[in-house]
């Protein structure tokens, strides 16, 4: 794998003028990577793109260009999942070409032009030959990317990729230029809201976290997506580790804080890797330490990576976990702003918040104010799932509908899959269907039809799905990831599933859909944290949506799409679990 | 390289993993525990009682509540894994695309659920409740280090026989596997 990285040891800066000529030298040698006589061949290399053969595309690539002018690099996976495993070449005096679906024994013909049929776009304005732009494929036209911008972009174990790309230029003027006030100043009137799920004012939070008199503060990065259809933090952790640490590092400097805090689910070995040697190259430059650049502001990090419990998402089971507890929540107030990590104030944002950061603090709060809806600034990453064309991440501003997201971005249904809904809110919130589509997505305009955007990932399923299944499915999700601490959300969920297994079996009664109505209603009520509050909402959005698959399981005995084991007996019942 | 009962777990090489953890003060030990436990877990596929208790040794803290947390998160195991380790993706996309007929068809065949290993030691399952991550090839599996995609119950159990036949031909063993298998059921 060291082939892969090619950044040499950085070295230690320590004034503002050392960080600007390490730049402007960085900045050198990006355009001279791009403008000079030899083929640059960059290849996608993230978790998802591994999976389906990208190291041995780059290995190659690599072989290919043996003896020649040129060179290959890693960027990693720019959200397009559907075209991996991609290259980009760029060739001396041409734009660079994208090719996807690659094999390794195609890359010598890819390389030497000969099978140009691979070729997906270009990075150009105008076509090359019969080449189109690749901004202006469906699935990149619509999008707008902040967060995205380097990803796929830049060398994501390379400091100096990603400052030659901007990088730390927002942490300096935070560090140097603005004061702490002024920066949140900004991040107010920027009207950011927590990606995460809940969208409340990122703006707000830093200023209670200035405020908070007890020492030491900690800002806390939430990196643990857990639900089953997010995977836009990992992306961002695998593309340009760096923005996020900029991101943190403003936080802890704008409100004050001694350390940050990323808390990376453990699942995702490659995000934790780019991420590790992220803080290490920023280390090992001086943004984090002891007098940074000179600043006399000091700050220190730290990574912990969560163990597979969706709970730990929720922020004060985060805290818990990476004081090395269980993750199980506890009741607020006291809120964490006020006692959160050690019982210190603790600022926890979303990634996706913090990567916007850097952005908004050099462009300024009424610029990101621009984008978006009235009540959802700025853009937002989504995630989808299920029988799609074109699937993958996706970075779209506030306001752009669900239909254009699956009918242009996301390429429609896949041939032989009919749309029959779409899952919305992780497993938080109920479905959508087909009159709903053309509602703008932002985070408060699809709750009225008990929808959710949550943190941005979406379920599109066809009809060979199973409404009452499909809610078992989610039900049981929640059961399994409920941290047991609180009775309802603990006795709760089973209940529900174990209803919903009878139904499944043909033996559901009439009374039973009050009485999920009910139980539902008691586990959203008397749970302790967000996951039991939301918990049955996707059971409760499948019976708003298919009330009359429901009947016809209780009613007549048959499940419509063929998918419940509605005439077994009990030894289905016994092993479905 | 996960390691198999028999090989047990070797505890010079945890204390070695042990003395890269250099915590400052009592709150950072804390904060290592997790980090300890998972280094032990990738390296060996579980956390045996004597590993967990040299980590509680060096990061001052006691047994018990080690073992709380390898009870409480999902990534770990307090058992050895089987001689392959499979981990079968139960996310959306593998959901709606049919994942709950390949975990159906592994109870049924090999008689094993989430967490479970096969009587005769070759299989260890995990069903992963979040997402792998490789969602257009749905349903997914990851078989040791390599990803499985567009499985079906039957395109599964062959990529579990191919596994399973070609360590045995690397490691000489005249057995065959399909049969070997059938006379365990469990």
């Amino acid at each position: 794998m060291s082939t892969l990285s090619a950044t040499s040891t950085p070295i230690q800066l320590s004034s503002r003028a050392d960080f600007e000529a390490y730049r402007d030298q960085a900045v050198q040698r990006w355009a001279s990577l791009w403008n000079g006589n030899q083929t640059v061949v960059s290849v996608g290399i993230g978790s998802c793109s591994v999976a389906k053969g990208a190291l041995d595309v780059f290995a190659a690539c690599e072989a290919a260009l043996q003896g020649q002018e040129g060179i290959v690099r890693q960027v990693s996976c720019d959200g397009a999942c559907w075209m991996e495993p991609w290259i980009e070449v760029k060739r001396p005096g041409q734009p660079p070409v994208i090719y996807g679906n690659l094999a390794p024994s195609e890359i010598s013909d890819v390389l030497a032009g000969r099978l140009e049929a691979r070729a997906i776009g270009v990075r150009a304005e105008q076509p090359l030959g019969s080449i189109p732009p690749l901004a202006r494929l469906p699935f990149f036209k619509h999008q707008q990317r902040i967060v995205l911008a380097n990803v796929g972009v830049i060398d994501p174990d390379s400091i100096e990729d990603a400052i030659a790309r901007g990088a730390y230029s927002a942490y300096l003027k935070v560090l140097f230029d603005l004061s702490g006030e002024e920066a949140i100043a900004e991040l107010t009137a920027s009207g950011l809201r927590g990606r995460g799920g809940a969208g409340f004012p990122a703006g707000i939070k830093w200023e209670s976290g200035r405020k908070a008199k007890a020492r030491p503060k900690f800002v806390v990065c939430n990196s643990h997506e857990g639900e089953p259809n997010v995977y836009k933090d990992r992306r961002i952790h695998e593309g340009d580790p760096h923005r996020i640490l900029e991101g943190i590092l403003i936080a802890c400097i704008a409100c004050g804080a001694e350390r940050g805090y990323n808390y990376i689910g453990g699942e995702y070995p490659l995000a934790i890797k780019r991420f590790r040697k992220a803080v290490q190259d920023a280390e090992r430059l001086g943004l984090i330490g002891k007098n940074v650049l000179g600043s006399g502001k000091n700050v220190a990090f730290r990574v912990r990576t969560g163990g597979g419990a969706y709970i730990c998402g929720e922020g004060s089971a985060l805290m818990y976990s990476i004081m090395g507890v269980r993750g199980q929540p506890r009741t607020k107030p006291p809120r964490s702003v006020e006692e959160g990590i050690w019982k210190r104030p603790t600022v926890a944002n979303n990634t996706e918040t913090l990567a916007n950061v850097p952005d908004i603090i050099l462009k300024g709060g009424e610029w990101y104010a621009g984008i978006g809806t009235e009540k959802s600034k700025g853009t937002k990453l989504m995630t989808v799932q299920g029988p799609l064309k074109t699937m993958g991440l996706v970075e779209v501003p506030m306001g752009i509908t669900l239909r254009t997201l699956i009918e242009e971005v996301w390429g429609g249904m896949r041939d032989g899959y009919r749309f029959k809904g779409i899952q919305t809110g992780g497993v938080s919130a109920g479905p959508l269907k087909e009159e709903h589509l053309d509602l703008p997505i932002d985070f408060d305009s699809l709750t009225s039809e008990g929808g959710m955007l949550g943190s941005g990932g979406f379920a599109v399923f066809d009809e060979s799905v199973c409404a009452v299944d499909y809610a078992r499915y989610l039900t049981a999700f929640n059961r399994y990831e409920s941290c047991s601490k609180c009775v309802p959300c603990r006795l709760g969920n089973p209940a529900l599933v174990e209803i919903l297994d009878r139904i499944r079996l043909g033996r559901g009664a009439e009374a039973d859909l009050p009485l999920m109505d009910r139980t539902s209603k008691h586990i959203i009520e008397l749970s302790l944290c967000g996951l039991g509050q939301v918990a049955p909402a996707p059971l409760l959005g499948m019976m708003k949506m298919y009330p009359e698959e429901f009947r016809a399981h209780i009613v007549d005995g048959v499940c419509p799409s063929g998918v419940c084991p509605i005439s077994a007996d009990d030894a289905v019942l016994a092993a479905g679990d | 390289m996960a390691q198999t009962a028999e090989a047990g777990i070797d505890l010079a090489v945890v204390r070695e993993l042990m003395s890269h953890f250099k915590p400052q003060d009592h709150q950072e030990a804390q904060e290592l525990i997790l980090s300890a436990l998972q280094e032990i877990n990738e390296h060996f596929g579980y956390v045996s009682l004597e590993a967990a208790e040299i980590v509680a040794d060096h990061l001052d803290t006691t047994v018990n509540r080690i073992y709380g947390l390898l009870t409480f998160y999902a990534d770990f195991r307090t058992e050895p894994r089987g001689r392959h380790f499979m981990l079968l993706c139960h996310g959306m996309s593998c959901y709606v695309l049919g994942s709950q007929q390949l975990v159906q068809d592994l109870k049924d065949r090999y008689g094993v659920g989430d967490g479970d290993t096969t009587a005769d030691g070759e299989l260890t399952v995990q069903v992963v409740n979040g997402c792998l991550g490789v969602c257009d090839r749905a349903p997914i599996v990851k078989l040791d280090d390599s990803f499985h995609g567009d499985l079906t119950p039957d395109s599964l159990n062959d990529v579990i026989q191919r596994a399973i036949a070609a360590r045995r031909a690397a490691e000489g063993s005249h057995v065959n596997p399909i049969r070997d298998l059938h006379s365990n059921p469990a």
